[in-house]
């Protein structure tokens, strides 16, 4: 931990200050919100905060309920140990009636396993672990798979020749499912995996893996990375002189990435559930509070967060005023057509989102929708 | 002697009736998982501060690697609780004695290397053991991780409830944490602190140092297996993140901030870095950065520590041990 002086005096001067009282309302409902705000994972926290905060000051501006809903957010650092604490603290909280996050697939689990015993209804924005919402009825999650997304982008490729396909993806429980189901229908459709490799997250340096890859002969890459994995394996491919068309998952659509590959990023392809520059009403207004509180145009996760909140709000709404944990339960699983910025959202029986995906490549530095 | 026999029931009893009474029954007052997991999570983490005290404390190895046989022990624990449906009972013993296998294995070959070339080799053979666990998909399940539904069984009988576990955490970790002690306080523990001071004099007196190496790192990872073991049981749900690098010097932190040397200084150093950052879940975004200041400050103004080495034996040997009495010279001298 690197701490200068002036920060430590700057601690000192402020810390007390957060101590100051929030004030009381008559009996808010309450909603858990577990993300890492700190540590190696925070850009992300920080980004479902916003979006969060977004989504329930509306809310309560819209006097949909009589009462007020707060959301006590907490910290995980993307740290088990720290979110299974966090989850037995909202269980003991008996306000709290569902749960948010948490970020990681690995704390969402942990987490999940004192919520399953509590009952405590969790929705997470991201936690793609196959067996995440499989862990008990209590379990649900808003967003897309690989179950879904991989097949789809298998289909695309195939549709438009693209049949050799090497695969790569991060060493994680997520990098795992976007190869299985990815690489699955890719063979059902007639096409050919003519390698896959995982590499671990934050690798410096891909151009071992390019030149493995380039010795493969694919006819595309297929790539499950976050954007700072894709930003540097796009530079690096364009470095080595490169070029196969490269097609990718809705990780790795955010601006972030054009931001940091500039134009080695142009011509990737990807699925998203998310489009910034949709015309629809509920997303541009989402966009619009988005890029007033950071300056910058939201990436798919903030969307999802947003998606998730506003999925929990409306929980509760249908729910008030016999809003319990468990009747809260009942009305997440009961969402269908839920009008969100990602899409329409309905829960299927196993608490998995339906979400409808689209097409979008990078061409002249935006996320551009393609018809293909 | 009458006198020092009472004196060295005192404490040990006190600490006993803290840990087996007072704490359960405050925190069931309270009538809050929260409280226990926290518990838990203290008790855990001293377990694996004393363990790491033993090697780093006390034989003066610094060793970045000890979150990896912590690993071991909880993959152990919670591979067998699924895949082979063997219970708590076998898995805590054998996480502990895997974890000792593993560390004895790659003992053999590192324990010739002295100060900082044998600190590196304990950095990547932590490194090699997380690598392992995350990419073994087959056996580990990668980065999927082990999921633990079985909960704790003792003689058919389900341990059910916070109070009921926070026991069975509490009488390993207590008892673990009394062979540590009385390894560390003992002759044997004088050895391996001669070993610290100067292991060339050491060796020259006729002490068996790498035999003694071997012997105190496989140890501490025996016990860091059984924490591991606690973790699995007590989440339900491991995966190779929660035993990387950071958790190593976590753990390290925990021995530093006590006082390197001091057992009970190990422990306070675990409560400390425990706690604190629960306590300052208030601060946000700077309980961290508070954090790193305590320490940051507790390591500049007691640079021995919160509970530095000295006055942990002057402690332990009046309150823990009874002296040696009428040794000839009328010295006192040893442990007990």
């Amino acid at each position: 931990m690197t701490v200068t002086r002036r920060t430590l005096v700057g601690i000192a001067l402020v810390a007390p200050l957060s101590f100051v009282g929030t004030a009381f309302a008559a009996d808010p409902i309450k909603i858990g919100y577990q993300l890492p705000l700190t540590g190696n994972t925070a850009q992300y926290g920080q980004d479902f905060k916003t979006a969060a905060e977004i989504a329930l000051d509306r809310f309560n501006a819209s006097g949909k309920l009589p009462v007020k809903v707060e959301i006590v957010y907490e910290d995980s650092r993307s740290d088990a140990k720290e979110g299974v604490a966090i989850a037995r603290k909202f269980v003991d909280d008996e306000k709290i009636v569902g749960v948010l996050g948490d970020f990681t697939s690995g704390v969402s689990m942990a987490a999940a396993q004192v919520y399953k015993e509590a009952g405590m209804p969790q929705l997470s924005q991201t936690a793609s672990h196959p067996d995440y919402a499989k862990i008990s009825e209590w379990q649900f999650r808003n967003i897309t798979t690989q179950a879904g997304e991989g097949p789809y982008n298998a289909d695309w490729m195939v549709s438009k020749g693209l049949k050799k396909v090497a695969v790569i993806a991060e060493q994680t429980d997520w990098g795992q499912s976007v190869t299985k189901y990815f690489s699955d229908e890719l063979t059902a459709k007639g096409g050919t995996v003519v390698m896959t490799e995982y590499f671990n997250r934050g690798t410096p340096d891909f151009r071992s893996l390019l030149a493995k890859i380039e010795r493969a002969k694919p006819d595309a890459i297929y790539t499950g990375f976050f954007y700072e994995d894709g930003a540097n394996f796009l530079k690096q491919m364009k470095q080595l002189g490169y070029a196969v068309p490269v097609f990718s998952t809705s990780a790795a659509h955010n601006q972030k990435l054009i931001e940091l590959a500039g134009p080695d990023a142009e011509g990737l392809s990807l699925t998203t559930n998310f489009l910034p520059n949709s015309p629809k009403p509920e997303v541009k207004s989402f966009v619009e509070a988005w890029v007033k509180a950071r300056g910058a145009e939201p990436g798919q996760f903030p969307a999802q967060a947003f998606d998730a909140v506003n999925i929990m709000l409306d929980a509760i709404v249908k729910t008030y005023p016999k809003t319990t944990r468990a009747s809260v339960r009942d009305a997440l699983a009961a969402t269908k057509d839920f009008p969100g910025v990602t899409g329409v959202t309905t829960f299927g029986p196993d608490r998995e989102p339906v979400k409808q995906l689209s097409k979008v490549r990078v061409v002249g530095g935006v996320f551009s929708p393609v018809a293909e | 002697m009458s006198e020092i026999t009472r004196k060295g029931w005192v404490v040990p009893v006190l600490l006993l009736v803290l840990v087996f009474a007072v704490a359960p029954f405050t925190l069931a007052q309270f009538g809050k998982g929260y409280f226990f997991q926290v518990a838990n999570l203290v008790l855990i983490f001293s377990l694996l501060a004393v363990s790491l005290h033993l090697v780093t404390g006390v034989a003066g190895l610094l060793h970045l690697g000890h979150a990896a046989f912590y690993g071991i022990g909880a993959y152990v624990a919670a591979l067998m609780g699924t895949d082979l449906k063997l219970g708590f009972l076998w898995g805590l013993p054998a996480a502990g004695l895997v974890a000792a296998l593993f560390a004895l294995v790659v003992a053999l070959p590192t324990m010739r290397l002295v100060s900082i070339y044998f600190a590196v080799a304990t950095l990547a053979i932590g490194q090699m053991i997380n690598t392992v666990l995350l990419n073994w998909v087959a056996v580990t399940k990668g980065p999927n991780g082990v999921m633990l539904f079985s909960g704790i069984k003792l003689f058919g009988f389900a341990v059910k409830g916070p109070l009921a576990v926070y026991f069975v955490v509490a009488v390993v970790v207590v008892a673990s944490i009394w062979v540590l002690h009385r390894l560390s306080h003992s002759y044997y523990g004088n050895a391996l602190r001669s070993l610290r001071e100067d292991d060339q004099c050491a060796d020259a007196m006729g002490i068996d140092t790498v035999r003694l190496k071997i012997e105190v790192f496989t140890l501490s990872a025996f016990f860091a297996g059984l924490a591991g073991a606690l973790w699995a049981y007590t989440t339900g749900y491991v995966s190779p993140g929660d035993f990387n690098f950071s958790n190593s010097i976590l753990i390290l932190a925990m021995v530093v901030v006590g006082g390197l040397g001091s057992l009970p200084g190990a422990i306070v150093g675990a409560v400390l870095l425990i706690l604190l950052p629960e306590v300052l879940r208030g601060l946000g975004d700077l309980r961290n950065v508070m954090v790193g200041l305590v320490m940051f400050v507790s390591i500049l103004f007691l640079p021995k520590g919160l509970f530095g080495e000295v006055s942990a034996l002057a402690f332990v040997r009046r309150n823990l041990g009874v002296k040696w009495g009428a040794a000839p010279s009328e010295r006192e001298v040893g442990w007990r």
